[in-house]
């Protein structure tokens, strides 16, 4: 039932609400409309006469880079975690001397800012021949995404009581079964949380692309930030880029969203 | 298994260590390589590059990126003599003053509304209050860019729609009002972070207590002032640190917003290290500014880490 108390609650809740998605609307409202309406309308208004014109023109130049953003994402995000989950179950389960100090020292990795790295890091692609390329792109990913990966594992390890393992323990089995046969399955719930928190991360992911990449390989975000600088008096094509970037994340937060915030809630870090 | 992911939140931090045996008899050769190279290749990554970077700082370039030459401070002179750098640690410092305070304030009535909506509610409007945090800061500045367009832009429009007069505001082309633009634009960001860790911490506080108070009489107001609130002190200290770091290291969200101007009226530390270093190609400089960043950064983090860490072990 709702009461006087309630009912003004939601009433403010509803009205951020609207102040909240007011930047996703006018980019829907601006993405379909053509340029004379831009100019001729105000953002909040819907267009009248829908276009798919500027979608399509920001696919087109959105294309290379979205195809290598999904390449690098998608596969440091599985390496990321598998990592993570070895890692883990090391750190949590089987232990050895001074692992709290190593898990200590790969938790800082989770807080550095990239720029205390950036500098060296373009020698070391140069070097390693991986700067400017898919595989470079992939490699640091996957190894920064390290230390958050390995505090997801060892965090859901934590919690898994040791009387599973027992059972298996006592019956000669090594540690390696042990993850295979017993932790790798039950984890799962792991895994979706950091696939997910490693996805919308290095999918949004803009300092390594645009340091380390140029020209055909660098990734959605810095082509959309590209974009806004060269044609910044198209408002519909770069809203247009804008939706498209950001709907794979969108979808996987509205579809994974619970997942998500369990990755925000163990106190990491963006950016 | 929903309960299972239920016990894996945790805040702050690290909070605990189950009594976990020894079983490093039990040793498994792939899982220890796996172990071995993914650390090694992590803390050189991470603590071989950063040191590296700190060398980078005590040099002087040679004219190329691979030669340098070691000289000593002159490239934290430079900074102490860099008009601009100055203007950064400002700006800086007026995110650590106003964005934080505006997302924890924010964060903290979104959280209590959302507690007092209750389970109905709370679900549709925490996802709407969190997505724009899910998203990257390439996509929000872009956003911000239109929202606060001068002539087309969303913020003016409305105003002068609502106001029935002319409403007309230069948002980010006016350099004593564009940081301010930028810091609203990140509150509305991240409030929706910090409502949910305060509505996880409103969550863990005891059924009991709430009741105890209702029956003692506290008013709706008083409940949250008086007992809900100073128990969300770990909370709001780790959402603290989160906004800390980050108004110490932001970066994309201005860069492509503003990129640092009009002028260099919102130039932050980490947007100067970049045009120094990349499009000034002056690598000791920006490794040295780098250094300053990441001293900033880890002097917050490692204090943090400590005390969660010393905390678990209680």
């Amino acid at each position: 039932m709702l009461n006087k108390t309630s009912l003004m609650t939601y009433a403010v809740l509803t009205i951020l609400a609207f102040v909240y998605l007011l930047p996703f609307w006018s980019v829907l409202t601006t993405a379909l409309k053509s340029d004379m309406e831009v100019r001729m309308t105000i953002p909040i208004v819907p267009p009248s006469n829908p276009t798919m014109m500027p979608l399509l023109k920001a696919f087109e130049l959105m294309k290379q880079g979205l195809v290598n953003s999904l390449l690098f994402t998608s596969f440091a995000t599985l390496f990321s975690s598998l990592i993570g989950s070895v890692n883990g179950f090391i750190l949590s389960k089987v232990k050895f001397k001074y692992s709290n100090v190593v898990f200590l020292a790969l938790s800082v990795g989770i807080f550095i800012p990239y720029h205390a790295v950036i500098i060296p890091l373009i020698t070391v692609t140069s070097k390693a021949g991986v700067y400017n390329s898919i595989l470079g792109m992939t490699i640091v990913h996957t190894t920064y995404g390290i230390p958050i990966c390995t505090l997801f594992f060892k965090n859901f390890f934590d919690e898994l009581p040791e009387s599973i393992l027992n059972a298996a323990r006592i019956d000669g089995a090594s540690d390696f079964t042990i993850y295979r046969r017993i932790a790798l399955p039950l984890s799962w719930p792991a895994f979706i949380i950091t696939g997910v928190f490693q996805f919308t991360s290095i999918w949004n992911d803009f300092l390594f692309g645009v340091v380390l990449t140029k020209g055909s390989n660098q990734p959605a975000s810095v082509v959309l930030a590209n974009l806004l600088g060269t044609t910044a008096a198209e408002w519909n094509v770069q809203m247009a880029g804008t939706f498209i970037y950001a709907l794979p994340v969108v979808a996987v937060y509205l579809l994974l969203g619970k997942y998500l915030i369990r990755g925000y809630l163990t106190g990491a870090i963006k950016g | 298994m929903e309960a299972l992911l239920n016990e894996i939140i945790f805040l702050p931090i690290i909070h605990k260590v189950p009594p976990g045996r020894n079983m490093s008899s039990y040793g498994s050769i792939p899982l220890t390589i796996i172990l071995m190279v993914s650390l090694v290749t992590a803390f050189f990554f991470i603590y071989g590059l950063i040191g590296w970077n700190v060398l980078l700082s005590f040099t002087k370039s040679m004219g190329l990126i691979t030669s340098y030459e070691l000289a000593g401070s002159i490239q934290y002179m430079k900074a102490g003599s860099d008009p601009v750098f100055q203007i950064s640690l400002k700006n800086n410092l007026m995110l650590i003053m106003l964005f934080i305070p505006g997302s924890i304030g924010l964060g903290l009535l979104l959280a209590v509304l959302l507690d007092i909506a209750g389970s109905k509610g709370e679900t549709l409007y925490r996802t709407i209050y969190l997505l724009p945090f899910s998203l990257s800061f390439v996509i929000t500045a872009s956003m911000w860019a239109w929202m606060y367009n001068y002539s087309y832009g969303v913020v003016n429009t409305l105003l002068t729609a609502l106001l029935g007069r002319a409403f007309q505001i230069n948002w980010l082309g006016d350099p004593n009002i564009a940081l301010y633009s930028v810091i609203l634009a990140l509150i509305w960001q991240f409030s929706g972070y910090t409502a949910l860790v305060f509505l996880a911490g409103i969550k863990s506080i005891p059924e009991s207590q709430i009741n105890a108070a209702r029956i003692d009489g506290a008013s709706a107001f008083q409940l949250y002032t008086k007992i809900v609130i100073p128990q969300l002190k770990p909370w709001i200290l780790s959402a603290f640190v989160v906004l800390m770091v980050f108004a110490l290291k932001a970066f994309d969200f201005i860069y492509v917003l503003t990129n640092g101007g009009p002028g260099v009226s919102t130039y932050v530390l980490a947007l100067l290290m970049f045009r120094r270093a990349f499009f000034e190609t002056d690598f000791p400089y920006g490794a040295a500014l780098a250094t300053i960043l990441f001293t900033m950064v880890i002097s917050v983090v490692v204090p943090y880490l400590l005390l969660s860490s010393r905390g678990r072990e209680k």
